[in-house]
């Protein structure tokens, strides 16, 4: 049944099989749902690599992404250009990195670059209050955002420099129970 | 796989004048700004050590973007021809191997039970109401799968025999203790055969679903016999051990995830922080919950940690207030509950008492037990909800004491039912006493005993069932009706239902404690179990998603897996000891069954083993012999111990990892201050 497909090659097929976490039937159905944000710009036919970008305009329309607060850090965290612009290898790799059998050591450095609004590679106060703020939209005083900040910030750092590095957020991440299960998009 | 983000991280704080120290820091070739570091020579290192399986686990685990990815695996794949031959036979078969593992995975997928519904459902209502359902898809599996252990080796050959004609082996015993005639006489009105569906008597009380029905043909050919009395008891008993077996091998997955991380995070900013929001959340409305629900966590946290301060300065009168307030509220609980059980164990007698009243008043009468549980099932909670309030607990610490007085409720009215049933059955354990002097148990008002608590089990099942079914149309759509289109103030404030999910669990369990009693006098009970947990499934997703709002104080997903399961255990080993008196102590019925003419449904057993051949009997004997049993017990104690030893290594192991991590981290801003010192020296 898959021989019929003219969209990848074999040869394509098998090496997005063992570079990401899918099977050939998800990466056809993959490349259906990246062609369907942007139908005159993808082309159908993908045999010879064409260099196809979707910018973030269209990605983040997708249901999956439309709700989700950090759907513009998301995009730009697996886009080459840092801008937000997806390329095929990059939207499968996305939702690789985010399927249900990625497992936590790669969700966790994922989940870190995504937090890291700054890309300094810490997380320090003010990418924290981003999130927070991201996460409540608004709902919380100032006041109770710098406390829930300060008190983050204090059980999760341990080498005392006031912001996390990836180590702090790596040894945070493993006491989570739900992060698996969290953070994690269903496609 | 190596990822050294600190090394260009640090490099930021430094003066331009070092920037010599940092690129010398970085060893890949890769220092785009975006990725971790990739190192290069690890690849062939991988290579050398590990099969073929091994560089493919790592390319996919590996953080690069995937035109990296592949042009690693291009590499990969060139340096392949330079191994030996039989090197490059075992990555082909192990190659193919993969490919058979996702053909078949694939394949598998096909057959999985309500995967999609159970996707949507976690995408709107999040991974807490997901659990339920999938708490009741392991139940209703358990339950199918159990029934065909049943169905293969007693209700198959019990309709075989019978149908072949065998005749039950005869026996003598007090004519009077052998009479049993559930047939019923005469005209019956058409309605009656709707009532006896509801009761489990009449038509369906002597057939394959009631113990009564089953006879104690014992074949015997040339080179094959069977033996259905034993097949029946042993049948029993390997059901509960396969129950058992899978309530422990699915708790062994949730145990790991709940050890590892250390299980109850109340208090964690951190976590609810960045592992908060659930990225698989779907719809606006969704969304906008899972926003007030992350504010309603982060604001119980901060109320607990108020709640604390609070409680750490109130003075020794308010305390010693506080907590004879929380003794006296302990027993009123307790109060409640007793007087619960005293209302259960009331309708029971007054329900056997009356048992021969016919029409509705009759079915009312019969289902009088389940309803007084069902009653009390429903109304001692919203009481012990109020005493809550009173007592002035940590929300947390609410919940869980909320949680264990249900379960004590629900699995202790159960017990309370059989005691009932038992002590009139057995004349309350008394054989002297005139009703049960002839046969041991009351033969005038239970003929067949095990068949009245198989109908007993029964008639609880489909009440529970019924009772779901008529809370779904009569309460949740007429309530879900009046707070969508009645604008006034009462229907907000009343609002939509709360899809409860340790409520719901609890009748789950409940069911299932049931049908386990049970199993061994109704043997069909797990198939109809099987069948209401699915009707169940459907009916729950539809109020689910018509009348439901999620909830806003959200249940744990991971380690509220592993609180079912253990709630489950305690069902369980109520059903367990029911089981094991009943076939221990009680003579079963004389006038039916296939034990009728055993002392004990366990008697069976010895005689049988006497028939056995001489080999297996010396071997049986020393299986139970001291010489063998004493050995075994001691090295399962070594074994025990091993394990143990090696957890609390692994334990220590990891604590010391912390620290260390820890002190490299000081080490590093050390380091970095010294550095500045040079600098600024130079």
């Amino acid at each position: 049944m898959g021989n019929k497909q003219t969209t990848f090659t074999d040869e394509q097929l098998e090496a997005y099989q063992d570079c990401t976490f899918f099977t050939r039937k998800e990466i056809l159905r993959l490349h259906g749902r990246y062609r369907e944000l942007a139908p005159h710009l993808v082309p159908l036919d993908y045999t010879n690599n064409p260099d196809i970008k979707v910018p973030l305009t269209l990605i983040i329309t997708m249901p999956e992404l439309k709700e989700n607060p950090f759907r513009d850090r998301i995009v730009e965290t697996f886009s080459e250009d840092g801008q937000g612009n997806l390329s095929f290898n990059d939207f499968v790799d996305m939702f690789s990195a985010l399927c249900e059998t990625s497992p936590r050591e790669l969700k966790t450095i994922y989940a870190f670059k995504i937090y890291d609004f700054n890309r300094d590679n810490f997380i320090c106060k003010e990418d924290m209050e981003k999130t927070l703020n991201k996460l409540t939209k608004g709902e919380l005083t100032p006041e109770e955002v710098t406390l829930v900040c300060d008190k983050a910030i204090e059980e999760a750092d341990l080498d005392g420099d006031n912001k996390l590095s990836f180590a702090d957020f790596e040894n945070m991440i493993s006491k989570a129970p739900d992060f698996l299960s969290n953070f994690h998009i269903r496609i | 796989m190596a990822s050294e983000p600190q090394g260009q991280g640090s490099g930021n704080c430094f003066p331009d004048e070092h920037q010599s120290l940092r690129f010398r820091r970085v060893s890949s070739r890769v220092s785009n700004q975006n990725y971790p570091q990739f190192n290069w020579n690890s690849t062939p290192a991988d290579e050398d050590g590990g099969g073929d399986s091994g560089p493919r686990r790592d390319l996919k685990s590996i953080p690069l973007p995937m035109s990296l990815k592949r042009a690693v695996r291009q590499v990969q794949q060139m340096q392949v021809p330079v191994v030996s031959s039989v090197e490059s036979w075992k990555r082909k078969k192990s190659k193919s191997l993969c490919k058979l593992k996702n053909a078949t995975r694939e394949f598998l997928y096909f057959f999985e039970l309500w995967s999609k519904s159970l996707q949507k459902i976690g995408g709107n209502f999040g991974g807490g109401v997901q659990s339920y359902f999938l708490f009741l898809r392991f139940l209703v599996v358990l339950n199918f799968v159990s029934f065909s252990l049943i169905a293969g080796f007693v209700l198959i050959p019990s309709i075989i025999f019978r149908s072949a004609g065998s005749s039950p082996v005869n026996n003598t015993g007090p004519e009077a203790c052998m009479e049993y005639d559930p047939n019923p006489q005469g005209l019956v009105v058409f309605y009656n055969y709707f009532l006896d569906l509801l009761s489990g008597t009449g038509f369906m009380e002597y057939s394959y679903l009631f113990y009564g029905y089953y006879n104690n043909t014992m074949v015997e050919d040339r080179n094959f016999s069977y033996n259905i009395p034993l097949a029946y008891l042993f049948t029993a008993v390997f059901y509960f051990a396969f129950c058992l077996i899978c309530i422990i091998a699915r708790m062994g997955t949730a145990a790991r995830v709940a050890v590892a991380t250390g299980g109850s995070a109340v208090g964690n900013y951190s976590m609810i922080v960045f592992t908060g929001w659930d990225y698989g959340c779907l719809g606006d409305r969704a969304t906008k919950l899972k926003q007030k629900n992350i504010h309603y966590r982060l604001q119980v946290d901060l109320e607990e940690e108020r709640i604390k301060k609070q409680a750490a300065a109130l003075t020794l009168c308010q305390k010693i207030l506080l907590y004879s307030l929380r003794v006296f509220m302990f027993f009123l609980a307790l109060g409640l509950i007793i007087a619960a059980f005293y209302g259960i164990s009331e309708a029971t007698n007054f329900s056997q008492e009356r048992s021969d009243e016919q029409g509705i008043l009759g079915l009312i009468f019969e289902y009088l037990p389940s309803i007084v549980i069902t009653t009390g099932n429903f109304v001692v909670p919203l009481l012990c909800d109020q005493i809550a309030l009173i007592e002035r607990y940590t929300p947390s610490t609410t919940i869980i004491v909320a949680l264990l007085r249900a379960v004590f409720l629900r699995l202790v009215s159960l017990g309370v039912l059989l005691f009932t049933l038992w002590r009139q059955i057995t004349c309350k354990g008394d054989t002297n006493n005139k009703a049960c002097e002839l046969c041991q148990y009351n033969h005038e008002v239970y003929q067949c005993w095990e068949t009245r608590v198989g109908q007993e089990m029964y008639k609880l099942t489909l009440f529970d069932l019924l009772i779901n079914i008529a809370v779904l149309v009569l309460v949740e759509f007429p309530r879900r009706m009046v707070v969508d289109n009645w604008s006034s103030k009462l229907a907000q404030w009343v609002g939509r239902q709360e899809f409860v999910v340790p409520s719901n669990v609890l009748g789950l369990v409940y069911g299932q404690t049931v049908v386990w009693t049970g199993a061994l006098f109704c043997p069909l009970l797990p198939l109809i179990n099987a069948i209401k947990f699915v009707i169940l499934f459907y009916c729950k997703k539809i109020t689910l998603f018509y009348n439901c709002r999620p909830a806003l104080k959200t249940f744990r997903s991971t380690t509220s897996t592993f609180f079912f399961l253990v709630v489950l255990l305690f069902g369980w080993g109520l059903a367990t000891v029911v089981m094991i008196y009943s076939l221990a102590e009680i003579r079963p019925s004389m006038g039916c069954g296939p034990f009728r003419f055993f002392p004990t449904m366990w008697s069976i057993v010895p005689t049988s083993f006497h028939s056995l051949s001489e080999t297996t009997k010396e071997f049986l004997f020393f299986i139970g012999s001291q010489a063998f049993s004493i050995p075994l017990f001691a090295l399962s104690c070594v074994v025990m111990c091993y394990f143990i030893a090696l957890a609390s290594v692994h334990g220590k192991s990891v604590a010391l990892l912390r620290a260390q991590l820890k002190l490299e981290g000081r080490d590093k801003q050390f380091l970095v201050k010294q550095i500045e010192e040079l600098s600024r020296q130079l």
